[in-house]
């Protein structure tokens, strides 16, 4: 019986590029056999239901350690599913991070990687996958290819359908910039009641934790601390001129009792999207759905409140941004937590292989990830995780948190080298390089080697701040639109 | 003796079983494949001997003439040669530093001689090695390593700080000098490895000796060990140029680069045709200079297995570039001539390993860091850009070389003349060489360099690409080179400057013969790879100074 066990997990663990054997022996064995009562099993025409919390951090779940009970609803899922404690995202701010999800391969492969391709003003050119990448595949397109009905409804900004967020979509809502799930549940649970007799697939989105998103209503500051004089208030225009001033000047100048203050505004907003979302999952399950559906809750990055002296996300990649809670609920049950790190490179081939859908050539040639069934059974193992952000082309930064602990990040326009030891450092605050000089030089040779296995040669370009084009394919892009603007 | 006598014969033999055991294990350490335990860098020690100007074709090894070189010929028996290796340029410091980054000149930022502390950020061979325990040290003795034109001053100064002095623990000059050259023989180099035996390091030992004016400080007899009889230099019967480094019979750089085909110029005239006996008498120079340097190659050897650091210590010998002496007429490294380029690479393993191996394909200097790392299982460092040479040394299945190297003639002669050689006769009285008939010409060539390579601007520079058949030079600015040129200077006759050069070396080793005309597909066929390694350079160019180009960050959201 243990050997069978192992035997399956192997198999689960082959993920993405040996599922089309794992799919054909499981199925020869045959689906109701009690061997695999216990086991994860395949959901072919299951729903899916993909939820992203944006901007919210992992340390700031319940579930996730957070010392405040704020998320009762995702806590819930998280008993119910199978949590993932530490899920290291591939970048730190929405668009480059979430196109991963949905591509399964890493910003720089995608090329999401701004909201422009080119900012050179008067030259802009908006971002968009299809024209950077366009052999890359979406989930959405996949999914729909396999008779699936799509729908996205989300907070535009990053996720907007402009940069190829919509690729596959039937239906893809965007219209509400900065919106949150008060403004996206609804049109979710319109569009649920016309196509829940279909198979599905849902992303649902909010970005109701966000610097930019105050709930509708305002806020009642209930976990702001009493004495607080209110030198803030929480405003979209406050957190911008703070998130602005930090990345100008390098830090905030902050009281300690402001820094409380946003911490405590930015529970309320959790705490306000978590009932929201227990609204939608109440209806999933009045309109019978739950028990055929598979859900992702996640969130693309996190959010910074103060712990290197700036407000917001994308400018660095320590772990208050790249830390993320990662839940998975399969329609029949299962539970448990897998404790080792994996990445968000993981959740494409993960969900594939839970739905159990056939995958052409090339798409198992994209993925990057590995399938994470076999960790939800025990299994597995701790990965490295590399992340980026070319965050405004105020920076270019890469980094590793290898599964030892150990975390480099690499700031390309500078060669700023940073080298933490996380289980002593969590915060990331001693700089360990000129101590360990020869860690950090081998960890950024990992890093420069990891991503030019990937067809992104660190080495290639001069990288500086504010500097456009920086890629060739920018350039190429500058250069046919400058060519179509002499035409005009 | 004593345990033989008293556990008798058997137990002697099992001694010198063991003894012999023992031994077998020693020389099982130097061996290669250190599988999963030990890596090379926990205990090998690496010398870096550079020999700037030493050409292979004056050492014995190559069949010179001469016995100059019999400690490196003797050495060379135990060493892998690279009898292909290219120079990455035709100066010293713009060469070097190449090999120490293991990036081509304008991508470290090392591409002219007034350069700051700072101007290169690109990690050098000691600092990857400090990382590994190695204490680093150089004892150098080449002015072009620890001297700097500084800009702001106007004033090249001796600076220990210098660009070249990053990851060394000791940084080391002897101060001494014979007349006013410090261009000695670097023997106390051999102090410091007395010193440091028991540490794991890494030395380097940067010998300029060899460097104009030839054999200044060589001690006689050495020094005229080789002079044609009864020989009295061309030069003393001219107005004397010698300038400050060399005494009156030295062959310095004053008196060398006055000379273009054969002809000796003052006052932009030819004065002198050089005889047979000129040139045998500056080439007897040079020759002495090497052997002198050889003999302190053979003091490095001898006290290195002395010390007991043979078995353990990794020797690289790398001349940087070559010498003219006289080929073509001319006596300097003014452009990428074959003898200029082709310069001395050997690597003498610990315990003789890889021993007599030559190796023809062709290596150029960013490979050294490359190879080096890659020999003490150092992981790479990302950003070189050379190859690393180790398959080929250790002669694994379908290892190759360089299929093409690539130059970069960066700056101009006629640039880092503007920046210290000709500002220093205004400034220095001493160093007011040049007859006085000259003394116009000169200051207002002078003012034209100036205008023409503005402090702050990119330096000029061409680049060419070698096979081992063919050398295609490309003139980035062929006009203004005309303009500048320091040979069109000196002899009053304007150069012709072809746009594109291409020159079948084999046949044709002193590039007479411009082949572009005849060879139209090979031509085509260069210049494209040269482009393509142009741009690839362009990109990851180390920023000179700051441009005036506009930045843009992109708004939020």
């Amino acid at each position: 019986m243990a050997i069978t066990r192992r035997d399956f997990v192997k198999q689960a663990g082959l993920g993405a590029v040996g599922l089309g054997l794992g799919v054909s022996m499981l199925d020869g064995l045959g689906r109701t056999a009690s061997a695999f009562a216990d086991q994860i099993g395949k959901y072919k025409d299951h729903n899916l239901v993909f939820v992203s919390f944006d901007a919210v951090q992992a340390a700031h779940v319940h579930a996730f350690g957070y010392s405040q009970p704020i998320t009762p609803t995702i806590d819930t899922v998280a008993r119910q599913g199978y949590k993932f404690d530490k899920t290291i995202s591939v970048s730190s701010w929405t668009v480059p991070a979430s196109m991963t999800w949905f591509t399964g391969v890493y910003p720089c492969e995608h090329k999401l990687v701004n909201k422009f391709s080119v900012y050179a003003p008067p030259v802009e050119k908006i971002a968009k996958m299809r024209e950077l990448a366009p052999s890359i595949v979406t989930l959405a397109e996949i999914l729909k290819k396999n008779g699936y009905a799509t729908g996205g409804f989300t907070g535009d900004a990053g996720v907007s359908a402009i940069f190829g967020y919509g690729l596959g979509f039937d239906t893809y809502v965007d219209n509400v910039k900065f919106g949150g799930l008060d403004q996206s549940v609804p049109k979710a649970i319109d569009w649920l009641k016309q196509n829940k007799d279909k198979k599905f697939f849902m992303f649902l989105h909010g970005y109701d934790a966000h610097g930019q998103h105050v709930p509708a209503g305002g806020y009642d500051y209930r976990f702001v601390d009493k004495g607080y004089d209110y030198r803030y208030k929480g405003t979209a225009a406050e957190q911008e001129a703070l998130r602005e001033e930090g990345l100008a000047k390098g830090k905030l100048d902050m009281r300690a009792a402001d820094v409380q203050f946003w911490r405590a505004v930015y529970d309320e907003k959790i705490n306000r999207e978590d009932a929201i979302f227990k609204h939608f999952l109440d209806t999933v399950e009045a309109l019978g759905l739950t028990g055929k559906t598979l859900f992702v809750l996640t969130s693309d990055h996190g959010t910074e409140c103060f712990e290197h002296q700036r407000i917001d996300h994308g400018y660095t990649l320590y772990n208050e941004l790249i830390h993320v809670p990662l839940i998975v609920k399969l329609p029949g049950g299962g539970s448990g937590v897998v404790g080792h790190q994996v990445s968000s490179i993981d959740v494409m081939p993960t969900v594939l292989e839970l739905l159990d859908v056939p995958l052409a050539d090339n798409i198992k040639k994209q993925l990057r990830g590995r399938s994470l069934i076999a960790d939800m059974q025990g299994g597995g193992g701790p990965e490295d995780a590399y992340s980026e952000t070319d965050y405004r082309l105020y920076t270019f930064k890469r980094s590793l948190l290898a599964k030892d602990g150990w975390k480099y990040i690499h700031t390309l326009e500078n060669n700023g080298r940073e080298l933490y030891y996380i289980p002593d450092d969590p915060g990331e605050m001693t700089n360990l390089v000129a101590k360990e000089p020869r860690r950090a030089y081998e960890m950024e040779q990992r890093v420069f080697g990891f991503f030019k296995s990937i067809g992104s040669d660190l080495t290639a370009h001069r990288w500086e701040t504010g500097m456009n084009p920086v890629y060739d394919y920018q350039a190429k892009i500058y250069e046919a639109k400058l060519r179509e603007e002499h035409k005009l | 003796m004593f345990k033989m006598h008293r556990w008798g014969f058997r137990a002697g033999m099992a001694l010198v079983v063991m003894l012999w055991t023992l031994a077998g294990a020693e020389v099982g350490m130097a061996d290669p494949a250190p599988d999963g335990q030990g890596k090379r860098y926990e205990n090998t020690n690496v010398i870096l001997v550079t020999l700037q100007c030493l050409r292979p074709d004056h050492m014995g090894m190559n069949g010179y003439r001469r016995d100059t070189t019999p400690n490196l010929d003797q050495i060379a028996k135990s060493s892998v040669l690279f009898e292909n290796s290219i120079a990455q340029t035709n100066l010293t410091p713009v060469a070097m530093m190449a090999a120490l980054t293991g990036q081509y000149p304008r991508v470290n930022g090392l591409i002219s001689f007034d350069v700051t502390k700072d101007s290169v950020a690109s990690r050098t061979m000691p600092e990857i090695l400090k990382y590994y325990g190695y204490t680093t040290a150089a004892v150098v003795t080449s002015p072009e390593f620890i001297m700097r034109f500084d800009s702001q001053s106007g004033k090249t100064a001796v600076n220990l700080r210098d660009v070249f002095s990053r990851g060394y623990d000791e940084y080391l000059w002897p101060r001494r000098h014979v007349g006013r050259s410090m261009r000695v023989v670097p023997t106390e180099s051999l102090d410091w490895l007395d010193q440091h035996k028991d540490k794991k390091f890494f030395l380097w030992i940067a010998a300029g000796s060899l460097h104009p004016p030839y054999a200044a400080t060589v001690p006689e007899p050495d020094k005229s060990m080789y002079d044609p009889p009864h020989y009295t230099p061309f030069w003393r019967n001219y107005f004397p140029v010698s300038g400050n480094e060399g005494g009156p019979d030295d062959p310095t750089i004053d008196i060398l680069l006055r000379i273009w085909n054969m002809d000796y110029y003052q006052g932009f005239k030819p004065v002198h045709h050089l005889t047979p006996e000129d040139v045998a008498y500056i080439t007897a120079r040079y020759d002495a200079g090497v052997h002198y340097l050889d003999k302190f190659i053979g003091e490095l050897r001898d006290r290195l297995k002395k010390d007991g650091l043979d078995k353990n210590t990794l020797v690289i010998f790398y001349s940087i570039h070559g010498k003219m002496l006289g080929e073509g007429g001319v006596f300097v490294n003014y452009d990428i001539y074959e003898n200029v380029l082709k310069n001395l690479l050997m690597l003498r393993f610990p315990g003789d390993q890889y021993a007599g191996r030559r190796i023809d394909d062709l290596a150029q200097g960013i490979d050294i860091l490359p190879t080096l790392l890659s020999y003490l299982d150092i992981p790479s460092e990302a950003e070189a850009q050379g190859k690393d040479l180790m398959p080929l040394v250790k002669g694994e299945a379908g290892a190759t070389g360089n299929e093409y190297v690539y130059i970069d003639r960066m700056p101009w002669w006629e640039h880092w003349m503007s920046r210290f050689f000709l500002e220093f006769k205004f400034q220095d009285p001493l160093k007011r060489n040049h007859p006085p008939s000259e003394d116009q010409a000169i200051e207002a060539y002078e003012k034209m360099l100036k205008q023409e390579f503005p402090m702050d601007a990119y330096p000029p520079g061409d680049i060419a690409i070698r096979s081992k058949k063919w050398k295609l030079i490309v003139r980035t600015n062929p006009r203004l080179l005309e303009k500048v040129a320091w040979p069109g200077f000196i002899t009053g006759k304007p150069v012709h400057i072809p746009d594109v050069e291409l020159y079948d070396i084999v046949s044709d080793p002193l590039q007479a013969h411009n082949v572009v005309a005849e060879h139209p597909r090979v031509a085509t066929e260069l210049k494209a790879k040269l482009r393509e390694w142009n741009n690839a350079v362009e990109l990851r160019q180390a920023p000179y100074h700051k441009s005036g180009e506009k930045r843009y960050i992109i708004p939020y959201p």
